[in-house]
């Protein structure tokens, strides 16, 4: 009787296995396969097959696919740690931008894979397309290299002229976020700071000076907005993401997300 | 054709697959059974293994698991060969959860001396090698999740490993042609079977195993390692 219950179970959970649009979900449901068909062999008195089958199957063979769909199966974010936006919270990643990169990646049927890397890293990593998604509070200024598109803004913010001796007289600032700005201040402290980096949007200069105004700081004019960097011939996804956003707009989510998150 | 109409039709073919070959084997009379009691009539003295099953394919059909065992090699070098241009994964992430670390940490050693009793206990009851060899691969990729891969990798070197590996291979073939030296034709026994139920019996069968065991948990591990180096880190 168990034999045929296992016969049966097996090309249902064969299909069920097919019909995920996930692909982790498909290899576990091809592990699981790969057990029943491990209990088929048992209790036909065959455990040598048994204990084969699932050890090959369900364990080296699950592994080596789980490895290989790695960087098939997800979406790649690299991304600047900025609270509010995309940061740390314990072992999860929260913030408005990781809300709205989760929603996009489900979406299309993709895992989402974050990593935090420094802010010049980030655009490295996009223009050489060793990620999919560049984001962390990437404010669209003429830095971005031409390899580079960038979403229509989903926050809007401010960017501050950038004063180097108040890093460097201040090192005691935003004790919470260590390793967060350390190079920067590293740098401005030996007077090496780069010319590039003569601004900072606003979430940053929250971080940085944890609430408190900063003296030499002038908003610049103009209109800018936080946005997520696609490589230019990624097309597709800077369309799709484009348009998730513009759904959340429409549907009134982003803006609860805003008040969640950055309000 | 889109996906869903793809999925349809793949789901339909696998069923009906499964109901024609249900349907063929109701309507099929009994097998012939011949050789496969001619290899049960053999009693298990001959081999010394009190494990059947392992007396019959480290014995008298010792040649095919050869040829297993290098079809395996075949494949881990296909897979060393074809991911050697694509490029490393820089990107750094963020680990596992903690108790995925925890769990994996424990699970390891655990596997590993599961892995030990396979390939030891192999000619007396189930087991053997290649389970063997596959659950020490899956160990090790345990540690490397509770570790690191670059951890695991300063351990169980894939340079040096792959080289082990190969030579395991060449071991087993000297092996079974040893007995040409001796005058007898190849795969004869060279350890005598012993009393069957005994840990030292079953003749070259336990140094089949071990052997077997080695070698495809250096194969598995390195197809795990080249995976893990060019498809995404651990």
């Amino acid at each position: 009787m168990a034999t045929y219950v296992l016969l049966a179970l097996l090309p249902i959970v064969a299909v069920v296995a097919l019909m995920q649009s996930r692909r982790l979900s498909a290899i576990i449901g091809m592990g699981l396969f790969s057990f029943l068909l491990a209990a088929v062999y048992l209790v036909m008195h065959a455990p040598d097959v048994a204990i084969t089958e699932a050890t090959m199957g369900a364990a080296l063979v699950t592994a080596i696919y789980v490895l290989a769909i790695r960087r098939t199966g997800r979406l790649t974010v690299v991304a600047d740690e900025v609270p509010g936006l995309l940061a740390r919270e314990g072992e999860r990643v929260v913030g408005l931008e990781y809300d709205i990169l989760h929603g996009f990646a489900i979406s299309q049927g993709l895992d989402l894979s974050v990593s935090f890397v420094p802010l010049r890293r980030v655009r490295w990593l996009v223009a050489h397309g060793e990620a999919d998604i560049g984001a962390g509070g990437i404010v669209p200024l003429s830095g971005i290299v031409d390899t580079l598109h960038a979403t229509p803004g989903h926050l809007e913010t401010g960017v501050y002229a950038f004063d180097t001796r108040e890093l460097s007289r201040s090192p005691e600032l935003a004790p919470d976020y260590e390793g967060y700005f350390s190079e920067l201040r590293a740098k401005a402290h030996d007077g090496r700071l780069p010319s590039s980096i003569t601004s900072l949007d606003l979430a940053r200069v929250l971080a940085l000076s944890r609430g408190a105004p900063l003296d030499g700081l002038d908003r610049q004019d103009g209109r800018h907005a936080y946005a997520f960097l696609v490589h230019q011939d990624r097309s597709d996804l800077q369309r799709d993401l484009a348009r998730y956003v513009e759904s959340l707009r429409g549907s009134g989510e982003l803006d609860a997300l805003i008040e969640r998150h950055v309000r | 054709m889109s996906a869903r109409v793809r999925c349809i039709v793949c789901s339909v073919g696998i069923v009906a697959v499964f109901v024609v070959l249900l349907s063929f084997t109701y309507m099929m009379s009994m097998p012939n059974f011949t050789d496969s009691e001619r290899y049960l009539s053999i009693p298990i003295e001959a081999s010394g293994a009190s494990n059947r099953v392992a007396g019959i394919y480290l014995n008298t059909r010792l040649f095919d698991t050869l040829i297993e065992i290098l079809v395996f090699s075949v494949a881990v070098l296909g897979v060393r060969y074809y991911l050697r241009h694509s490029p490393k994964v820089t990107l750094p992430r963020l680990s596992e959860s903690a108790v995925v670390r925890t769990a994996a940490g424990i699970l390891g050693p655990l596997a590993l001396l599961l892995s030990a009793y396979f390939a030891v206990l192999g000619h007396l009851s189930p087991g053997g090698g290649f389970a063997a060899g596959v659950i020490a691969a899956s160990a090790v990729l345990y540690v490397a999740i509770a570790q690191g891969m670059a951890a695991t990798e300063a351990r169980f070197s894939p340079q040096r490993i792959a080289a082990a590996e190969k030579g395991i291979l060449l071991l087993l073939f000297v092996w079974v042609l040893l007995p040409l030296a001796f005058g007898e034709a190849p795969l004869s026994e060279l350890l005598p079977p012993g009393t069957p139920g005994r840990l030292l019996s079953a003749g070259s069968i336990l140094p089949y195993n071990l052997l077997i065991s080695v070698k495809v948990f250096f194969g598995a591990w390195l197809i795990i390692a080249a995976f893990a180096q060019h498809r995404g880190d651990l």
